[in-house]
């Protein structure tokens, strides 16, 4: 303790403190900049360059996002359909996350890296391929063809980052709740399920983020006849003025930020590093 | 560091049920096996096979729609989709600007990573603190958004140039240019590379640092010598995750690049889409997944190694 108090002691020179300061603002600026300046643009009624501010404030482009029949359908579309794709990918994906977590069964790292493999092809060259097999299969145009590729990106959450949760509760706590009595469903309801939540609930979050995100596949799939909030977005940026993206963008946004509050935590506590590490 | 705790209870009380436990285990799998084996193996396989030429079978459809599709003409196939991409101007132009975004790029946000990590495991502090949850918030931003909005500031009616041009300065104009697809991949890929490369650096133990500092080691010394050693599997992990990631990366260089050249997976939808060109389309989408797997690699042997150690420490 003493020595880290050395170190602190010494790094905080008003030189060093300062280049530090400057460091942060800098990379607030580069991180927060466009996303203030693209949030700005929703209450503005147009913004002429090389003005430093806009012309005018309104809530319009809100209303007419709103009034908008094709960009609400879109809206319902992403809210009906990434709870589904995540409800899916747990029943899927958790039993084996289980398994690959806490049993050793002949090809369990194949399985782990098996799951990587599928990740690393590229996202757009996999939906150009598939293409062949959905057509095959009538899943072209449809809910369930869209339900499906957004499921692909959510597996390697799934598995993963729950695997490396269950494996990281202590055998001996279990041991010892079954030797107090407990039935082998109470101790993994009570000690194994509720030990490895923080690391499931992370997976969930993720996984929702990344269904909800989906833009390529969902648009290769799903267009002309479904379109989500990601994939309007594609079509507003054509075809509608920056202040109606704007509006959408933060419409976009909003599950994201509220899912921060839930999980920020066990995500800076290390359960997605803690997962992306095969063991 | 968790696994070698349980590790030891395992091996003793679970010797006798693994037989067991392993065929429930192995069906407890199949689920996501069965899912990924038939919608990402089967139509890469397929994929495979209709980029050597074989156009019949479930290959049929696209190789009638499709233009300049060559038929096999060996009993293996033929490489003329390969030739024709290896030849195409646009293909060296693309494959040059895929391979320096992911190199420097990824090179930038390792570095970036690193710089915030070490900051916060040697000195933090609030300011440390803060910093790393402003790293994070790409991390629940959609790409679409994250595009879109460094698009709009880095445009030529953008904040920067709208900023500058209050001092007379003449800010250039990023969007579409190569640059911006860089500012894009560092700006996504900063919070996960951040995530592991700080775990790792978090999990090295105080008494190793101090004992460096009271053998008399500086700073730089402890860096190089302690913690990116210790740390090093969560770096690689980074690295590799990050390097996979941009190199197939389409949002961004769609909405932040230039026409051309642009990278590969901007180009791959493009053949497939617009050029109505599907054999070259899938040949480029192999050459991005070849060049992924040898990232890969990289990333299974920091994996092994790591495994290794843990099972002598």
């Amino acid at each position: 303790m003493a020595k880290q108090e050395k170190s602190r002691a010494k790094s905080s020179s008003p030189i060093v403190k300062f280049f530090l300061v400057l460091f942060m603002l800098a990379m607030a600026f580069f991180i927060l900049g466009p996303l203030l300046w693209l949030a700005i643009h929703a209450f503005v009624t147009n913004w002429t360059y090389p003005n430093i501010y806009p012309d005018g404030w309104t809530w319009h482009w809100w209303t007419q996002v709103f009034a908008d029949s094709a960009l609400e359908h879109s809206i319902r579309n992403s809210l009906i359909i990434s709870p589904i794709v995540v409800l899916l990918s747990m029943i899927i994906c958790l039993p084996a996350a289980y398994a690959a977590g806490r049993m050793q069964y002949a090809g369990r790292k194949t399985f782990l890296i098996g799951m990587f493999a599928a990740n690393s092809f590229p996202k757009i060259g996999l939906f150009a391929s598939i293409a062949t097999l959905y057509y095959a299969l009538n899943l072209m145009g449809t809910i369930v063809g869209v339900i499906i590729i957004q499921l692909l990106g959510t597996i390697i959450y799934m598995t993963w980052i729950p695997a490396a949760a269950f494996a990281s509760v202590p055998r001996n706590l279990e041991e010892a709740a079954r030797d107090a009595g407990a039935s082998k469903f109470r101790v993994f309801r009570t000690i194994t399920l509720r030990l490895a939540m923080p690391g499931i609930l992370v997976a969930i979050v993720m996984s929702f983020l990344a269904s909800f995100d989906e833009a390529q596949g969902t648009y290769l799939v799903g267009a002309p006849s479904i379109y989500t909030m990601p994939t309007e977005m594609y079509a507003l940026v054509e075809n509608y003025p920056i202040q109606v993206a704007a509006v959408f963008s933060l419409l976009l946004a909003l599950p994201s930020v509220l899912l921060i509050g839930l999980a920020r935590k066990h995500i800076v506590g290390g359960q997605l590093a803690e997962g992306f590490q095969i063991k | 560091m968790t696994s070698t705790k349980s590790g030891v209870t395992v091996e003793s009380l679970g010797a006798k049920k693994a037989p067991r436990l392993s065929i429930i285990g192995f069906f407890m799998a199949l689920p996501p096996l069965l899912l990924v084996v038939f919608f990402v193996g089967l139509p890469v396989l397929i994929a495979f096979t209709f980029s050597l030429g074989f156009t019949t079978g479930p290959n049929r459809v696209l190789s009638i729609i499709g233009q300049e599709i060559h038929k096999k003409d060996h009993w293996w196939g033929t490489f003329a989709a390969y030739k024709d991409v290896y030849h195409d101007p646009r293909f060296a132009g693309d494959m040059r600007t895929t391979i320096a975004i992911t190199v420097i790029s990824t090179t930038l946000v390792l570095l970036m990573a690193l710089g915030i990590g070490i900051y916060q495991r040697m000195i933090g502090g609030r300011l440390a603190s803060v910093m790393t949850a402003l790293t994070l918030v790409p991390l629940f931003v959609p790409v679409v958004i994250a595009a879109w909005a460094i698009h709009t500031f880095y445009a030529g009616d953008g904040f920067m140039r709208t900023f500058f041009s209050q001092f007379g300065i003449n800010f250039p104009t990023i969007t579409s240019t190569v640059s911006a697809i860089a500012i894009g991949t560092i700006w996504t890929s900063l919070p996960f590379a951040i995530l592991m490369v700080t775990s790792g650096l978090q999990s090295i133990p105080d008494a190793l640092i101090e004992t460096a500092q009271d053998a008399g080691a500086g700073f730089f010394r402890i860096i190089r010598t302690v913690l990116i050693p210790l740390a090093i599997t969560p770096i690689v992990i980074a690295g590799t995750f990050t390097g996979i990631g941009i190199l197939g990366s389409f949002t961004i260089p769609l909405f932040l690049g230039p026409n051309q050249p642009t990278m590969l997976g901007v180009e791959i939808s493009n053949f497939f889409g617009a050029y109505n060109r599907p054999q070259q389309s899938i040949v480029m989408a192999f050459i991005v997944f070849a060049s992924a797997s040898g990232i890969a690699l990289i990333y299974i042997w920091a994996n092994v190694r790591s495994a290794k150690q843990s099972g002598r420490i």
